[in-house]
């Protein structure tokens, strides 16, 4: 009998210790987590240096209309009247017609704002993210226009499904109030 | 026993049914596209097809390269400039390299700040465009003098030297200056004036090219309006020439050529960035041929439009002829110069 | 007071990525003659950080209520209400991220990578519930976490799943555990969040496949009692096993067992455990000599999957990025492929030299056989204490829930007769007050 009894102190010591380790493990990792930790949270960016405008952000994001679209940084933009991002490589005319626009979906706007300058700016609420604009004005103009996470919408999933889908590695974790990587304009 | 039969009956559907949703639901974890390797399933309304349309007749391609390209030792590179002597003079990172032809490092010389063009006379003398200043060196490489900076909007893009006069392209003001040689402005040539029926440089890029042409008459690049403009030195525009088009007969882009030459007799080698290629026009701006096109020009790569903005800043490539009709390419993505000569007919 | 929806990005102040360091020089813009001002780019505000404080406090309110429902209250009704409760709040309106699932990714990236932190929110929806368990049981799994709540919310015939198929099967969840933590580790990937079967439903949108993958589970879960939680749920073998050594737990009945067997049949996620018989002299005299010889057997299993797990690193090491576009780099180097990838074009694009990129892969795949054996040497573990624990006989008196697979549902108490009786005097007591 003493035996027994033996035994199952013995137990209890040994669930008991194991049990204190598990809180001191929980509490020691989560003490290291948090002694590294800058009060920040983390949001989803493209790196516009990065990117190559595969179209991926058009189908890949867990939202039906994608969280990327597109931006214009407005003092990188030549306002070039013949502007490979909002024209169709082979236009009809030069003038706004939906015909002579790249865009598949109507996206940009063109504006006159003096000869021989014109305005481009994005409809946010047309624009799909596929990058077909941000191909044609880094290739033959300035790259003021890229795409960005838009978080407004991007509910911000903690593996983004776009950012594992990216070719070109460019999305990485901003913290929260640096949320754009917007392209600098070293002249303004 | 019927009721026994039916509990059978709903255990077999039962496994039936978890069975099938189970190799569903692994059919489809396994069709997961999580790393992107099926691409984006976008349409094709969505693709950018300029490869597409920039495809040209090879039989049109009248030039072939000689000789391994020669290094220009920049990381880099952004102008070539041949002088009377058989000399490259080549602009890039904070100096200018003198080239001897095979490529032999000749000598360097160091500058405070990015050079962007260069011109030699035919004394020797070395002009060297700064961002906002002119800088003239002699046959040594000794700085001889500066000339007064511009202001802060300036951005020289290209240089030449005539007999009595210095010609600089102003990018940042989209300006020709005609100066004498001893720095002394003359004149600004290309500015908007309706009088004189001179619509204006559009300048959207840092690239804005000119060269005297063997007629006498100046020839500057309109960019934004992608053709070229024939200026007399008293700065009367006479006649221009070119169209817009990514097909190859045409200037492609928002704003192009980056950069041209004239060759002897009067026929132009010009070089556009972007959808990189380099063509010949005759004299009149009829289109000729092609020098090298994408395929050729841009190492590794089939024809392709550049993916980032570095790769198309980088992608105006400097062109340059000798009086043989030779034609030097300045590849400023590899950074170096590559020797093109025409084929021989038959 | 509408708070202002744009932010105006000044350009100059927010934007470090540069230009400048690449050393170009920026072009000027146009000057123009008319008064146009040139526009100023906005860029929508992200929401504010607050809403992942309310639920971090919403988790530990839920985590405390579950506790006392579960094992003071003993009310199925009211833990299914709270349950359906934290499907609707941590589901379908907080979109099911953050979740302690995946926090256990996040813990891991803090901890190997320097550049990262953990924000304080996810820290706490990772600690909580395991600190709930040591103490309580998995009173999380039961009433809190929306994806047990979603499938538990679809569960209505039940059918039982052997013992040996259960056991097998779980060693999924060890496996996904294992990978889930080195592809974090590696930066790889987060592929517990990537592949969430039911994070789709509560956005009401995702990839279809995953979207399937969650449907089959629910269809799966109308016969089969929480498969994910069960069979699939990395988090859910780490409370499995902080939850053997809970202070407090669930009891089938409320005082003494008696034996009445009635809760037999009750619990749907095969939990209970009948109470033991003794070995048999001759029976006992084998198990011992299997126990010897699983015991010796367990280095040889943990060294056979280390090495195993080793032997897999280039297949391991193909979940990074970067080693894949290293792979095809070098594929099409060799004109061993034909054509290129987005990948192989960008990589070209970026300028940076295959050797620097192949050095970085050798780097990785050295990092991942590293990590592969250290996953292999677990699963080893795993399957040598799963055998250890079979050969294993604990002495059981009563019918008792197994506190490692007990779901803290509390569908067993009303099966109880000692239950009735408690419940009875329950109201009799309200009714002498």
């Amino acid at each position: 009998m003493p035996q027994r009894n033996d035994d199952v102190t013995r137990r209890r010591l040994l669930r008991d210790g194991l049990w204190g380790a598990c809180l001191a493990g929980i509490g020691g990792v989560a003490g290291f987590a948090a002694h590294k930790g800058q009060k920040v949270d983390w949001l989803w960016q493209i790196d516009p240096y990065k990117c190559i405008a595969c179209g991926n952000c058009a189908t890949h994001c867990v939202l039906e209309e994608s969280a990327v679209k597109c931006t214009h940084v407005y003092g990188i933009c030549g306002y070039c009247e013949i502007c490979f991002g909002f024209f169709d490589p082979e236009p009809l005319a030069i003038n706004e017609g939906a015909e002579n626009q790249m865009c598949p979906t109507g996206a940009i706007e063109r504006k006159f704002v003096e000869e021989p300058y014109y305005e481009y700016s994005i409809s946010k609420s047309l624009c799909n993210g596929c990058g077909k604009c941000v191909k044609g004005c880094n290739a033959f103009g300035n790259g003021s226009l890229f795409l960005q996470v838009q978080h407004d919408r991007c509910v911000n999933c903690n593996q983004c499904a776009i950012a594992a889908a990216c070719p070109s590695q460019a999305f990485r974790r901003v913290p929260a109030d640096q949320p754009y990587l917007l392209k600098s304009v070293d002249h303004v | 026993m019927t009721q026994r039969q039916g509990k059978m009956d709903s255990g077999v559907i039962i496994t039936v049914l978890i069975c099938t949703a189970l190799l569903v639901a692994i059919g489809a974890v396994l069709l997961v596209d999580a790393t992107g390797r099926r691409g984006s399933g976008l349409s094709r309304v969505y693709e950018l097809d300029a490869v597409r349309l920039a495809s040209f007749d090879p039989n049109l391609i009248l030039y072939h390269e000689v000789g391994p390209p020669i290094a220009t030792g920049f990381e880099r590179s952004r102008a070539l400039a041949l002088g009377a002597n058989g000399r490259f003079y080549i602009a890039g990172d904070k100096a200018v390299h003198v080239l001897r032809d095979k490529g032999t490092l000749e000598q360097v010389i160091r500058l405070a700040s990015e050079p962007h063009c260069v011109a030699v006379s035919a004394e020797g003398r070395l002009y060297v465009g700064l961002r906002d200043h002119v800088a003239v060196f002699d046959e040594a490489g000794q700085r001889i003098v500066s000339w007064e900076p511009l202001g802060e909007r300036s951005f020289l893009s290209s240089i030449v030297v005539a007999r009595d006069d210095v010609f600089v392209a102003d990018a940042g003001h989209a300006v020709v200056l005609r100066y004498d040689k001893t720095g002394q402005l003359i004149r600004r040539i290309g500015e908007k004036d309706p009088d004189r029926d001179i619509p204006g440089f559009i300048v959207p890029s840092p690239y804005f090219d000119l060269a005297v042409a063997p007629d006498g008459l100046l020839r500057v690049v309109n960019p934004g309006r992608t053709r070229i403009e024939a200026y007399t030195f008293r700065g009367d525009l006479e006649f221009f020439w070119g169209q817009n088009s990514i097909r190859i007969e045409g200037f492609c882009g928002c704003c192009n050529p980056a950069n041209f030459a004239m060759l002897p007799d009067g026929r132009y080698v010009t070089a556009e960035k972007g959808l990189i290629r380099v063509k010949i026009y005759d004299a009149d701006g009829v289109f000729e041929g092609v020098v090298a096109g994408p395929d050729e020009l841009v190492v590794g790569g089939a024809a392709r439009v550049f993916l980032s903005v570095e790769d198309a800043e980088a992608s105006g490539f400097d062109v340059a002829v000798d009086p043989d009709g030779r034609i030097f390419v300045l590849d400023t993505i590899e950074n170096t110069v590559r020797l093109f000569v025409e084929r021989e007919k038959g | 007071m509408v708070r202002p929806r744009l932010i105006l990005v000044a350009l100059a102040a927010l934007l470090v990525v540069g230009v400048a360091a690449l050393g170009l020089e920026r072009f000027p813009p146009p000057e123009f003659e008319t008064d146009y001002v040139r526009p100023t780019t906005t860029a929508p505000n992200p929401p504010q950080g607050l809403w992942e404080y309310v639920d971090a406090g919403v988790l530990a309110v839920t985590l405390v209520l579950a506790t006392v429902l579960i094992l003071r209250t003993r009310n199925r009704k009211l833990i299914f209400a709270l349950m359906l409760f934290c499907l609707a709040y941590f589901g379908f309106f907080r979109n099911g991220c953050v979740c302690p699932i995946g926090a256990v990714q996040n813990v891991t990236l803090t901890i190997f990578d320097p550049g990262y932190a953990i924000p304080l929110a996810v820290l706490v929806f990772f600690a909580l519930p395991l600190v709930f368990t040591l103490f309580f049981g998995r009173v999380f799994c039961g009433a809190v976490c929306p994806l047990g709540a979603i499938q538990d919310a679809v569960l209505i015939h039940p059918v039982r799943v052997p013992r040996w198929l259960e056991s097998g099967l779980r060693l999924i969840a060890y496996l996904y555990l294992g990978a889930g933590v080195l592809f974090a580790a590696m930066g790889a990937m987060f592929v517990i969040c990537r592949y969430d079967p039911f994070v789709g439903f509560f956005r009401l949108s995702g990839n279809w496949e995953m979207l399937v993958v969650g449907a089959c589970l629910l269809l799966i879960g109308m016969f089969v009692g929480r498969p994910y939680c069960r069979f699939l749920c990395p988090y859910g073998v780490i409370l499995r096993q902080l939850s053997r050594l809970s202070r407090w737990r669930v009891t089938i009945t409320p005082t003494d067992c008696i034996q009445c067997h009635l809760c037999e049949d009750a619990c749907p996620f095969g939990a209970i455990r009948k109470p033991t018989e003794p070995w048999p002299n001759k029976e006992y005299q084998v198990a011992r000599r299997r126990l010897a010889f699983l015991l010796v057997l367990l280095p040889v299993l943990i060294g056979a999957g280390g090495w195993a797990g080793y032997e897999l690193r280039q297949w391991l090491a193909m979940v990074h990025p970067e080693v894949r576009l290293a792979q095809r780099i070098y594929l099409e180097e060799n004109a061993l492929v034909e054509g290129t990838i987005d990948a192989s074009d960008a990589f070209r694009a970026l300028g940076r030299s295959s050797d620097e990129l192949y050095a970085a892969a050798t780097q990785l795949r050295d990092r991942f056989g590293i990590g592969g054996a250290l996953l292999g040497a677990f699963v080893g573990c795993v399957i040598g204490g799963k055998l250890l624990s079979l050969s294993v006989k604990r002495r059981r008196t009563d019918y008792e829930p197994d506190p490692a697979s007990c779901l803290a549902c509390g569908r067993c108490y009303r099966y109880c007769p000692k239950e009735h009786e408690r419940l009875k005097r329950g109201r009799e007591g309200l009714v002498r007050h």
